[in-house]
């Protein structure tokens, strides 16, 4: 039946949007529009970069190189979209303009009056709109604009959202890495495993993908999002003068426009003069400058190829994409670590709008076949008690996707189960973007462990999370949607990212200390629990020698669990373990003979551990 | 972890693959791309909501069975669950397994607190040589239908890989 339907579906979309269907990149820093035009795509204009920079003049706004230098012009709101005033505040000096704003939106102020970064995104995308439909001779139908891989949900959102204001139809939003490799694919016929080295101006994407037969899978995304050829601009600033951060505003944008130049200009020639600072800038300092910010690029190169599970040996190619890889020094880095020469054959600035026009031409029914398999950049999960996080989709795992998985109570009669959905790669729930919060209720009281919960999570191909709990006894259900990366910022997902590994080991003690006070909590209890029936029953077994040592035992674990030591409170478990064996031993001795007879590894492992 | 979702069909079938453990990697792939291509939602991007419904949780299930039959371990514990085999949280070693890890386990948390790099790098590739033994012992017992060998290899392999997971851990702080 379904299949009945889709084929009169299929050729009325071919026929209703066969033309004019547009790619976009908006990029930080410049932005292009390309279409498809006899099966390969072009760039649009004879210039075709816009710089991403906009003015606000009285009624009339001026948008791209005429902007450029412009007194109040607005350049690099790329940064800002979808964000807080919290997620830009290490931006937000930096930038030559007052905002304002709270946590879930900022604005520009302009000569008094406030701007949105979605409208003067949109600003930008009418411009680029007008000269495709120029350029194409009627008006825009679809348009598919890229994102950096690493953007999240509100900044997909805010982008989507700029396109609508702009009068586009969005078809989609789609990972610049992924346009470039489709670029790549199409016209170099390139196939086989490819790494995507995205440098821009704001924003660094590592993708990792598979090419073959019009298939492009993503193997594995990271980046770094708060970096880009803009930090470069200033760090050559800092470099020729030191107290950059605390000069004027105006200043600080002209040094670094200067720096910018400079770093250009080292492009094609050994050395340059720093205007206004009688110095000269080499490839060795600027090399020695980039450094730091080039060795956060290739630790998330290392963390991206590892989770692929591929080696540098087995990559066939490495592609530069963003105008910051034009710089020597970006391409020595990158050729050294990847151990071959990069691709750059395509124009780095243009090839994310190029495969953004292929894309839409897919969608607007073009004669390509292309399917790309995209990821979900960061693992979802579940808080366990004690506070360490349950993960059910780890990042990188292709989407649409789903996750089901079955916890049980940990309290005697508890009747709730609360359920705190988060995003991250941390152990622990604190360290993750927590997204929702709800609680199944109408849990039948049972024993601990009884009563199991069934947590469902669903990620459909927009990304998008639902979360569904149904409790196994009485199928009682209840569900949420969330979006997954809701209000999480660049900077958020990616320092998630890089503490994730950074702090590996404090998380593991962390997670130790949480376990071991819940193994220790169990333990209490059943202790409690077992004295106190042993002293109802009938023939008592329970040493009244063995009950103060048990006592003794129990107050000292107690004490120990109000501690942050793990390895105290597993001294202390062991301690009481060893003071109630005698016990423990006569209660087994009584009890059925069959189980408990073989050790088993995790307890062989707890018992020699320490 | 890919966890079949209750209203899945069978994960071979909806990759159209014979349901067996010796399944070459490159036809696995293939079988999934050519899915892909006719299931991917993008292609029903236009199509009636119901429709696009219907797509949307084809194309998950298939991306779930993907995920699971790709690696050998995964395939081998598809296999053995529909054969209605479990393998629980809990399960045991023979004696001498147990040892053997645990005397391995202390090596390495030796060679981590010394911070000897060169000791974690030659264990790691001494228990990556251990575990393509034990997928080589995956293949035999399946193709010797020995369902209890198939599953007491998988819980070697449990350990293996959680000690390979350490072993990357302590790689990682240097």
């Amino acid at each position: 039946m379904l299949l009945q339907i889709s084929e009169p579906g299929e050729s009325q979309i071919k026929e209703a949007c066969k033309q004019r269907v547009v790619g976009i990149d908006l990029g930080t820093t410049n932005s292009l529009v390309a279409y498809v035009a006899d099966g390969s795509p072009i760039v649009i204009g004879e210039d075709p970069i816009v710089p991403s920079v906009v003015k606000y003049a009285g009624k009339d706004v001026v948008v791209g190189r005429e902007a450029v230098g412009v007194d109040g012009a607005l350049a690099s709101v790329k940064r800002l979209i979808g964000r807080g005033m919290k997620d830009i505040e290490s931006v937000r000096k930096l930038l030559p303009y007052e905002l304002v704003g709270d946590d879930r939106s900022v604005k520009l102020v302009v000569d008094g009056k406030e701007v949105s970064p979605v409208e003067v995104s949109a600003e930008i995308l009418k411009s680029l709109k007008l000269r495709a439909e120029a350029a194409l001779g009627g008006p825009i139908e679809g348009a598919v604009i890229t994102v950096p891989a690493y953007f999240d949900d509100a900044q997909r959102q805010a982008t989507r959202d700029a396109g609508r204001l702009a009068g586009l139809e969005v078809m989609r939003l789609m990972a610049e890495p992924t346009a470039a490799a489709v670029a790549y694919g199409l016209d170099r016929g390139s196939q086989g495993m490819y790494a995507v080295f995205d440098l821009g101006g704001g924003t660094f994407d590592i993708s990792i993908l598979k090419l073959v037969e019009g298939v492009f899978e993503v193997r594995a995304t990271g980046g770094d999002s708060a970096l880009g050829g803009d930090d470069l601009d200033r760090a050559i600033a800092t470099g020729i003068v030191p107290e950059l951060a605390t000069l004027p505003r105006a200043e600080v944008t002209k040094l670094v426009a200067e720096a910018r130049r400079v770093k250009e200009a080292l492009t094609d020639r050994e050395a340059e003069a720093f205007a206004g600072k009688n110095v000269r800038v080499d490839r060795a300092q600027l090399r020695e400058w980039a450094k730091p910010l080039l060795e956060r690029c290739l630790k998330a190169c290392r963390r991206v190829l590892k989770d692929a599970e591929l080696t540098r040996e087995q990559l066939d190619g490495v592609i530069l994409v963003g105008g910051s890889t034009r710089s020597p020094v970006v391409r020595e880095a990158v050729a050294e670590f990847f151990a071959k020469q990069p691709l750059a054959d395509l124009d780095p600035d243009q090839v994310v709008a190029l495969g953004a026009a292929v894309q839409a031409d897919v969608l607007g029914g073009g004669e390509q076949q292309v399917v790309l398999l995209d990821v979900v950049p960061l693992s979802l999960g579940v808080e366990m008690m004690g506070g360490v996080v349950e993960k059910l989709i780890h990042r990188n795992t292709t989407i649409p996707t789903g996750a089901t998985q079955t916890f049980a109570t940990y309290a005697d009669n508890q009747t709730g189960f609360d359920i705190h959905v988060l995003q991250g790669e941390r152990e622990t729930a604190d360290a993750c973007r927590s997204l929702a919060r709800f609680t199944l209720r109408g849990v039948p009281p049972m024993i601990a462990g009884m009563a199991r919960v069934e947590i469902t999570f669903l990620v459909d191909a927009d990304g998008l999370l639902k979360v569904m709990a149904k409790e196994l006894t009485t199928g009682k259900e209840a569900s949420i949607e969330v979006k997954p990366s809701y209000g999480l910022s660049d900077e958020e997902v990616e320092r998630m990212l890089i503490e994730s590994f950074e702090f590996a080991e404090t998380d593991l003690a962390l997670r130790n200390l949480l376990t071991e006070r819940v193994e220790a909590e169990r333990i209490l209890a059943a202790t409690r629990g077992a004295f106190v029936s042993d002293a109802a029953a009938s023939e008592h077994l329970l040493d009244p020698e063995v009950r103060v040592a048990g006592d003794a035992a129990m107050q000292a674990l107690e004490t120990a669990m109000a501690g942050d030591d793990h390895l105290k409170i597993r001294a202390a478990i062991e301690q009481l373990d060893l003071a109630t064996k005698p016990f423990a031993q006569a209660r087994m001795n009584r009890a059925v003979e069959a189980q408990l007879r073989g050790l088993t590894l995790d307890e062989a492992e707890s018992q020699v551990s320490h | 972890m890919a966890v079949e979702s209750p209203s899945s069909s069978n994960f071979f079938e909806l990759l159209g693959l014979p349901a067996r453990f010796d399944l070459d990697p490159s036809l696995i792939e293939r079988a999934f791309f050519d899915r892909s291509k006719e299931l991917h939602p993008d292609r029903f991007a236009s199509a009636p909501a119901a429709e696009r419904v219907a797509a949307l949780s084809r194309s998950r299930a298939l991306n779930d069975a993907y995920q699971t039959l790709k690696k050998p371990v995964g395939r081998a514990q598809y296999l053995l669950e529909r054969a209605g085999v479990t393998i629980g949280d809990n399960e045991r070693l023979d004696p001498a397994q147990i040892m053997e890890v645990l005397e391995a386990r202390e090596e390495l948390a030796e060679a981590r607190a010394a911070g000897n790099t060169a000791k974690i790098e030659q264990l790691q590739t001494a228990m990556r040589t251990k575990r393509a033994a034990a997928l080589s012992d995956l293949e035999k017992a399946f193709a010797a239908d020995d369902t209890a060998g198939v599953k007491a290899t998988l819980i070697s392999l449990r350990y293996i890989d959680r000690y390979l997971e350490e072993c990357d851990a302590a790689l990682d702080e240097e």
